[in-house]
């Protein structure tokens, strides 16, 4: 079984040796080094990577049966794949309008949960029109048009709420999407019933199972798992090229970088916004649909935990860049399980903990540039 | 006669020395709510509802007012008031089920656990800004709530846990809703006043200084590291003071009460009401809080459709955010001004009417 | 001694002092307030006083003489009260009768009614108006002179007594807080001596920074890289005591690099910073924090104005004399006596800066909105609250007109003139910096290039190539 003995000592000594070791090279190497900014952030990332590979060496140990140790967390890896998908939907909306309108839409989850429950109205209605249609099909159609109700929307709060408002801040506009977390809580009982409703998973067929060398565990993966994988990597694929080839693309990355310079440039920014809210929405909708079969019956605060986890996760790769992000978001559901096989009642609190120290050892996040202040 | 003249014009500049005082308006507030039970004890049946409407906008009060320290003077955001309110909730919870202990020995170790975890926070802000450190109180106030949920021995897990009473000096006495009600308003007329002096003393404007502008604050010789400490603490201990002071009059904690939308409440009253006015937070929060309870509870339409109620809310705070940038209080100083013109306007066309249009 | 013992007696001697002269400045500058408040307040009760006694001691002649002015007066205002109340009411009765008779179909039966009432009314006004003269027609024969002289003197003898018992009273008052205030100020006195001797003697052991009599900063081989790019290299150059000092050189020559090296913004790559401070003596700047900088006695202003819009411009001064304050946090949580005296004496410095550089008819207005000209004066304004030995200028003629920019080397001469202040700025406007500067010193890409008065500038050739470019 899990010996867990000594296990928090050891990664409380692991931590310490690592900083003990910054706090050397801080006073030896770096000091002659010609960007020690830089070398001391790329050291930074070096020991973060270390430490959450000692992590997984120290689960590895801890496992006391032959071979267990790399099913556990082949397992843990395999089990956090539908998670990873949502929170990498979630967390890149979630960046999208940070960038563009420089504020923290907390209405993300909530635009979602709007796209799920439509999502399930319309599959429901789609399976009895065509009864013998495939379900996978009736799925997917059901989350792609509930994605472009999250996609109206997202461009509705954008131009018809959060641009007609007086000199907006960004804590003023976050105050707005909060609000708008209110008129959603309120809303959907009413537009959608009362009734419980869910979503199909996007396939039931077998799961893949097979076994790794002569180890008789058997590994599972479910197909929802790989079909919402495949759905992820492609719409982020798609995303991220849009944003480096196209006009569009620049556009956003301009208006990031200096809103009112932008439009100067001729930029325009108004459908630089809107756009990005739609994707925003889009993104979390599908984000919404995938998560939904998992949790049962649709609930209205069914994307919260996935909204927290998406900021601190936008927090932890820097809401500079969109890379950072997306790497954090495969940590985090993947940290989570492997510490929930260590301790099971305390996983989540251990991974913000591990989040909190690694943004103040690095308040850049881990891919962020430091910008230099002018005084 | 010129003495008359004189003594009666110094009596109206007394009365007016009162009356812009800026302590005035709080006594008004609090014997406000004194005089609401007041009219219970002579029997005339206030509904149980606008009494916790009232109750808990006076608690919720008093941590957006250490929000406002926080916000509106020291411009540093934070979404963990949650975690620290309810931090303060589960003291009263241990300490008065399982070590029986007397509420204000809890008090006094409220107060040093709030003042240590605001250093905590402070040290985290002097590294972190803007809407980051939102966040990473955001995870802060998560941890704290994951231990509500999971350390059961001592909290009672997500079915939460209750007191039955509070112990003063020595035995289980139960709480009175209406003994409590009046204790709390006191003890907000207290934190108002406190709050008011640091507004408006140095510290005050070192707060706004450093929101301003961090360099030129420095310039100035106000020390970043002194004040962010500072502005955390006070938030802090005012949120935990709440979080006793819900416990006393609610006598029931869940975990799911303290989550981010307890937060975000928190600073939509701020913001809502208008972050550097106390009377814009009173206002401010009890549309956030009270007036469900206090309003919409009150008309059948609205118990019928409770859904409803929660929409309306949210379009308030949108409108007024997007329409009064300064807040709630903005819109009542405003309206206050037009409705005064308005009926000097009316008394005009009145006397007009009434003693001929030829005055003068 | 040992040299880390010698440096901690320094540490304490140098708080002490500080903490006495604080002491000291505040009761100094208090007590004059203090004192103008008791004597208003005693005039104050005085008037009251004075004005009662004059409304029931009348002389003989006026009281029992109906025709005099007095009593003319006191009629009149009683008559004209009693007319203008009718006036109104007769006025409304009119008005009402006048739109009966338009709308009425039988105005004939109605208009004996109104007409009674108005009649009603006249009456009214009548009697009373013969009440109020009845009142003022008295016999004079009917007041005994000799009684009423003696009543009258009595009371006139017990308001003397008043008088001066009130006279006494505050007279106690003020001495006596003028005795206690005085007798700490000396203590405070005695004990800052004793401090500064003691200094001295501890110092005698210290290292002594190099620096002359005259000088009160001093820039030592400063240096300031940012990765490869050397914004200030080997810039050494002396402030001298009391003069304007201007530094000049094309864009991106580190100028501003420099100023935020001496207040501590930047933490410079090598070289040394010395200062002479307030108690005279020569510190390195190099140890001392961001925002110690200004209790040492440097202040400086920002390129583009920070202002701190939310408060008016009084408490913007405020802000700067933020150090100057004793009392603690609680002491403020709680509004204590010593932060509201503080206050009143904080106030009344940042009335008279304020009115020094013609600024008293903004000092209740929000700076939001207010000129850029006057935005930068207000500026300069705040810099003098703390008794500024060095004020830092970081171009302070950027944004501004003519006409402004005039105005602004006018106040810049007079504070230097009326504060005993060094200036030490960064400009642009050449015409500025040649008009008020004593010296100037040239810089481009971080190094010096000439340093002298501004004529020996305007003839330098180096500095005319670093501008204008080579041959």
């Amino acid at each position: 079984m899990i010996n867990t003995e000594g296990f928090w000592r050891d990664v409380l000594l692991f931590i310490l040796g690592m900083f003990v070791i910054y706090q050397i090279l801080k006073f030896t190497v770096f000091k002659k080094i010609k960007k020690p900014a830089k070398a001391s952030g790329i050291a930074i990332n070096v020991m973060i990577a270390l430490g959450i590979l000692f992590l997984f060496l120290k689960v590895y140990l801890a496992v006391e049966i032959p071979g267990g140790g790399l099913y556990l967390i082949l397992n843990a890896i395999f089990g956090s794949i539908v998670q990873v998908c949502v929170l990498a939907l979630a967390t890149t909306g979630i960046v999208l309008i940070f960038k563009t309108s420089t504020t923290t839409n907390f209405a993300q989850g909530m635009i979602a949960t709007v796209a799920a429950f439509s999502a399930a109205k319309i599959s429901l209605s789609i399976a009895a029109r065509f009864p013998e249609m495939n379900m996978s099909y009736v799925v997917l159609i059901a989350m792609f048009s509930g994605a472009l109700v999250s996609f109206l929307l997202g461009v509705f709060i954008d131009v018809v709420i959060i641009r007609q408002a007086k000199y907006p801040t960004p804590v003023g506009k976050q105050m707005i999407t909060m609000g708008l977390v209110l008129v959603f809580t309120g809303l959907i009982p009413i537009v959608f019933g009362t009734l419980p409703l869910t979503v199909q998973k996007l396939s039931y067929a077998d799961n893949i199972s097979f076994t790794i060398g002569d180890s008789p565990l058997r590994y599972n993966i479910t197909m929802h798992a790989i079909y919402s994988l495949g759905i992820t990597i492609v719409l982020l694929v798609v995303l991220f090229s849009l944003l480096r080839f196209t006009k569009w693309g620049l556009g956003v990355r301009a208006t990031a970088s200096n809103e009112m310079v932008a439009s100067m440039m001729g930029v325009n920014t108004r459908i630089i916004t809107a756009m990005s809210w739609a994707i925003a929405g889009l993104l979390g909708g599908v984000a919404a649909v995938i998560l939904a079969p998992i949790s049962g019956s649709l609930q209205v605060s069914m994307m919260i935990p996935t909204q927290v986890n998406g900021f601190l996760a936008a927090i932890l790769g820097s809401f500079t860049s969109f890379a950072g992000p997306l790497i954090s978001t495969i940590l985090i559901p993947i940290l989570t399980n492997l510490m929930s096989i260590v301790t099971s009642t305390w996983q989540n609190a251990v991974v913000y903990i591990i989040i909190l120290v690694i943004v103040l050892v690095k308040p850049s996040g881990l891919f962020g540039k430091q910008v230099a202040k002018k005084v | 006669m010129t003495y008359k003249t004189e003594m009666k014009q110094l009596r109206k500049h007394r009365w007016d020395t009162i009356k812009h005082h800026p302590y005035f308006g709080f006594l008004i507030i609090v014997f406000l709510m004194f005089a609401v039970q007041l009219i219970r004890l002579l029997g005339v049946d206030v509904p149980v509802a606008v009494l916790r409407a009232f109750g808990s906008t006076m608690i919720f009060t008093i941590i957006a007012l250490g929000f406002s320290i926080l916000l509106g003077y020291g411009g540093l955001a934070s979404l963990g008031t949650a975690g620290f309110v309810g931090l303060g909730s589960y003291f009263v919870v241990y300490f008065t089920n399982q070590l029986e202990f007397s509420i204000f020995l809890t008090i006094v170790a409220v107060l040093i656990v709030a003042v240590v975890l605001g250093t905590v926070v402070g040290f985290i802000s002097l590294r972190i800004e803007g809407m980051y450190l939102a966040i990473i109180t955001l995870g802060l106030s998560e941890i704290l709530n994951e231990v509500f949920k999971r350390a059961t021995a001592l909290t009672g897990g997500t079915t939460g846990e209750g007191i039955d009473g509070i112990i003063f000096f020595k035995n289980l006495i139960a709480v009175d809703h209406n003994t409590v009600f009046i204790f709390i308003s006191i003890v907000l007329f207290i934190i108002m006043l406190l709050t008011m002096n640091i507004m408006k003393s140095p510290t005050g404007r070192a707060l706004l200084a450093m929101r301003n502008s961090s360099s030129a604050a420095q310039a100035m010789g106000v020390s970043i590291f002194r004040y962010r400490l500072l502005a955390f603490i006070i938030s802090t201990v005012y949120a935990m003071l709440a979080g006793v002071l819900y416990m006393t009059y609610w006598s029931f904690t869940i975990p799911s009460t303290w989550s981010l939308g307890f937060s975000l409440n928190i600073l939509a009253a701020v913001i809502v009401g208008g972050s550097q006015s106390i009377y814009g937070i009173i206002l401010g929060t009890f549309m956030i809080f009270g007036l469900d309870l206090a309003v919409f509870k009150q008309i059948q339409f609205f118990v019928d459709n409770p859904a409803i109620t929660i929409v309306l809310n949210g379009v308030l705070i949108i409108v007024v955010i997007m329409f009064y940038p300064g807040g709630l209080i903005r819109l009542v100083q405003t309206l206050g001004v037009k409705l005064k013109l308005w009926f000097q306007k009316l008394k005009k066309k009145w006397r007009d009417y009434y003693y001929g249009s030829d005055i003068e | 001694m040992v040299p880390i013992l010698n440096k901690l007696q320094i540490l304490w001697y140098e708080k002490r002092i500080g903490n006495h002269q604080t002491k000291h400045d505040f009761l100094q500058s208090f007590l004059p307030i203090r004192i103008q408040e008791l004597n208003t307040k005693k005039d104050q009760k005085l008037h009251h006083l004075s004005l009662k006694k004059s409304h029931t001691i009348l002389p003989y002649e006026i009281k029992a003489n109906i025709k005099s002015d007095y009593w003319q007066t006191v009629y009149e205002y009683e008559t004209k009260k009693i007319e203008t109340k009718y006036y109104w009411r007769l006025r409304a009765l009119t008005q009402a009768m006048k739109r009966k008779q338009n709308k009425s179909d039988h105005w004939s039966v109605e208009e004996p009614k109104h007409l009674q009432k108005i009649q009603e009314l006249e009456q009214k006004k009548q009697t009373e108006l013969a009440k109020v003269k009845a009142k003022f027609v008295v016999n004079p024969s009917d007041l005994n002179k000799e009684a009423y002289a003696s009543n009258n003197e009595a009371i006139e003898r017990a308001y003397q007594d008043q008088l001066a018992q009130i006279e006494t009273k505050y007279q106690n008052k003020i001495e006596q807080f003028s005795n206690r205030a005085n007798n700490i100020i000396a203590k405070h006195k005695e004990r800052l001596d004793y401090y500064h001797r003691k200094l001295k003697i501890a110092e005698q052991e210290k290292a002594i920074y190099p620096m002359d009599e005259n000088v009160v900063l001093k820039l030592d081989n400063l240096s300031m890289h940012f990765g490869g790019l050397k914004a200030v290299d080997q810039l050494s150059f002396e402030v001298k005591e009391g003069e304007i000092f201007g530094l000049i050189g094309p864009n991106g020559a580190g100028k501003t690099t420099v100023f935020n090296c001496i207040t501590r913004f930047y933490r410079p790559t090598g070289g040394l910073m010395y200062f002479r401070n307030n108690l005279g003596e020569v510190v390195r700047l190099n140890d001392i924090v961001v925002h110690d900088i200004i209790k040492e006695g440097i202040v400086r202003t920002f390129q583009n104005v920070e202002m701190i819009w939310e408060l008016n411009v009084i408490e913007n001064l405020l802000v700067a004399a933020h150090t100057s304050y004793r009392s603690t946090f609680f002491g403020q949580l709680f509004n204590s006596r010593l932060l509201r005296q503080e206050e009143v004496v904080m106030r009344l410095k940042a009335t008279k800066i304020l009115e020094d550089l013609d600024l008293s008819a903004y000092a209740y207005v929000y700076p939001y909105g207010l000129p850029y000209g006057i935005l930068k004066k207000i500026e300069l304004a705040r810099t003098l609250m703390v008794n500024p030995k060095l004020i830092i200028l970081d171009e302070p003629a950027a944004g501004l007109n003519d006409a402004e920019t005039e105005n602004l080397a006018e106040t810049i001469r007079k504070i230097q003139k009326e504060y005993n202040a060094t200036i030490f700025l960064v400009e642009h406007d050449m015409g500025l910096v040649m008009n008020i500067c004593d010296t100037v010193c040239a810089v481009s890409f971080g190094k010096k290039l000439a340093i002298g008065t501004p004529k020996d500038i305007q003839g330098s050739k180096v500095v005319r190539e670093a501008y204008l470019g080579g041959e």
